[in-house]
C-alpha cells in the first residue's frame, strides 16, 4: 500500500469514527461541566467564601512547617490542590455558561457573523487546551503552591465580574426578545 | 429495497416535504433499470456499458447533493443565521477538500474515474460531517428521521472511500474477482442504509418549525463581541496562571 492510499484510508476511518460519534452521542442540552452539578453548586458560593481564600494563604502553610507539623502541612497541601481543582472546575463552568449564551444568541439571530463565530470557536479550543494543561499539572503535583494561592483570587474576581456581565447580557437579550413580534422562544438546547 | 423506500415516501407523503430526496431515490431505481438493460444489450464489460454506468452515476451523485442540501435546509430552516453559516461552511469545506483531492490524485489518468468518485465521496462526507458538527455545536435538535437520512448518506460515502482505497490497490489486477467483490461490498452497506432510511421514514416527519430568530441583528452584533471579550479575559487569566506572583506579605 502506497503513501497516498494510507492517507485516504486513515481519512476514511477518521470520518467513519466521527460520523459514528455524531450519530450516537446525541445533542448536548446544557454545558457539560454545568450538567454534572457538583462544581456549579460550589460556584454559586464562590464569591462569598473568604474562609477558603484564608485557607489558601501561603503564610499558614509556612507557619505549620516552621512549627514542626509536617504531616499537617502535607494534608494542607493536598487540601489546597483539591480546592485549586475545584476553582478550576468553577472557571470552566463560568466559561461554558458564557459560551452557551453566545451560542444561544447566535441561534436566535437571523444574521450571524462568521468572524465572530470563528473567534468563539478559537477561544473555546484555546480554553480547553489550557484548562487540561493546568488540570494535569495540578493533578500531577507540578503546580507551584504560590500559583494555587493566586488562582483563588483570580477566580473570585472573575466570577463576580462574569456574574454581573451575564446578568446584564441576559437582561439585554430578554429585552430584545420581548420587543419582537412572534416571539416563540427557543427550542434549541432546551 | 429501493422500490420499498420509494413506496414509503409516496405512501406517507414524505415526497411533499422531501421532493429532492424522493427524486434521488427514484433516480437510483431508474439507474438500476437503465444499467440492467444496457448490460443485457451491450454486455457488462463493453465500452458503452462503462460510459452509461459512469454518466448515470454522475447524475445520481448530483441528485444526492441536492437531496442532502434539502434535508439540511429543512433542519435549519428555523435558524436563519445558522443556515447562513452552514452553507458557507459547506462551500468552504468542499473547495478546500476538492483542492486537496486534486493535488493528491494528479497525474494518474488510468485511475481518473475511480479517483474522481473517491474524491466526490471524500468532499461529500467531509462537508456533511462539518455541517453536522456545526449543528451539534449550536445545540440544534435534529429530528430523528432527518438525522438517520444524513448519517446514512455520510456512512455510505465513508464506506466507498475505504473500498476505493483498499480494494482497488489489492484486487484490481484480478478483474473478475474484483468486480464481484466490489459489487457485494458496495451493495451491502447501501442495503443497510436503505433499511435504516425505510425504518426512519415509516413515521411522520417532524413538523417544519417556524423561524426561530427572535433577536434583532444589532443585538447580536453588540452582545456577541462582549461575550467574546469576557471569554478572552478568562483565557488570558488562564494563560497567566503560572505567572501569578504571591502577594507581598
Amino acid at each position: 500500500m502506497n503513501y497516498s492510499a494510507a492517507v485516504f484510508l486513515s481519512i476514511g476511518i477518521l470520518l467513519l469514527l466521527t460520523i459514528a460519534w455524531l450519530a450516537f452521542s446525541g445533542t448536548r442540552r446544557r454545558p457539560e461541566a454545568a450538567r454534572k452539578g457538583g462544581p456549579e453548586r460550589e460556584c454559586l458560593h464562590i464569591s462569598s467564601l473568604p474562609q477558603i481564600k484564608q485557607a489558601l494563604a501561603n503564610s499558614d502553610f509556612i507557619y505549620l512547617e516552621q512549627q514542626g507539623y509536617p504531616a499537617l502541612a502535607k494534608r494542607i497541601r493536598k487540601e489546597r490542590r483539591r480546592i485549586a481543582l475545584n476553582y478550576l472546575a468553577c472557571l470552566r463552568v463560568e466559561f461554558e455558561k458564557l459560551l452557551h449564551l453566545a451560542r444561544m444568541v447566535a441561534v436566535m439571530s437571523p444574521d450571524v457573523a462568521v468572524a465572530q463565530e470563528v473567534q468563539g470557536l478559537r477561544l473555546n479550543l484555546e480554553f480547553s487546551y489550557r484548562y487540561y494543561l493546568i488540570y494535569f499539572r495540578l493533578v500531577s503535583g507540578i503546580a507551584p503552591l504560590e500559583a494555587i494561592g493566586g488562582l483563588s483570587n483570580m477566580v473570585s474576581a472573575l466570577t463576580i465580574r462574569m456574574e454581573t456581565a451575564m446578568s446584564e447580557l441576559g437582561e439585554q437579550a430578554a429585552l430584545g426578545a420581548e420587543l419582537l413580534p412572534h416571539n416563540r422562544g427557543l427550542d434549541a438546547g432546551s | 429495497m429501493q422500490l420499498a423506500l420509494c413506496g414509503i415516501l409516496i405512501y406517507f407523503r414524505h415526497f411533499r416535504k422531501l421532493p429532492f430526496f424522493t427524486a434521488y431515490v427514484c433516480l437510483n431505481i431508474a439507474q438500476s433499470l437503465f444499467l440492467y438493460l444496457i448490460y443485457l444489450h451491450y454486455g457488462a464489460y463493453s465500452h458503452t456499458a462503462k460510459l452509461a454506468g459512469w454518466w448515470s452515476e454522475a447524475i445520481t451523485l448530483l441528485a444526492r447533493i441536492f437531496a442532502t442540501l434539502e434535508i439540511l435546509h429543512v433542519v435549519l430552516i428555523a435558524y436563519r443565521g445558522i443556515w447562513g453559516l452552514a452553507w458557507r461552511l459547506l462551500a468552504t469545506t468542499s473547495v478546500v477538500v476538492f483542492v486537496c483531492v486534486v493535488a493528491a490524485s494528479w497525474g494518474d489518468a488510468e485511475r481518473a474515474l475511480m479517483r474522481a468518485d473517491r474524491g466526490y465521496h471524500l468532499i461529500f462526507a467531509t462537508a456533511l460531517i462539518s455541517c453536522l458538527a456545526l449543528i451539534r455545536h449550536y445545540l440544534i435538535r435534529v429530528g430523528k428521521a432527518y438525522k438517520v437520512l444524513l448519517v446514512g448518506f455520510c456512512f455510505y460515502s465513508c464506506v466507498k472511500i475505504l473500498l476505493h482505497t483498499v480494494l482497488y490497490d489489492s484486487l484490481y489486477q484480478q478483474r473478475s474477482q474484483y468486480t464481484t467483490i466490489w459489487q457485494i461490498l458496495v451493495i451491502s452497506p447501501y442495503l443497510i442504509v436503505l433499511l435504516f432510511w425505510g425504518a426512519a421514514l415509516l413515521r411522520p416527519l417532524p413538523k417544519m418549525r417556524e423561524q426561530q430568530a427572535v433577536l434583532p441583528t444589532s443585538l447580536y452584533r453588540r452582545i456577541s463581541p462582549e461575550i467574546h471579550l469576557q471569554l478572552q479575559a478568562i483565557n488570558k487569566k488562564l494563560m497567566n496562571f503560572w505567572k501569578i506572583e504571591e502577594p507581598q506579605q
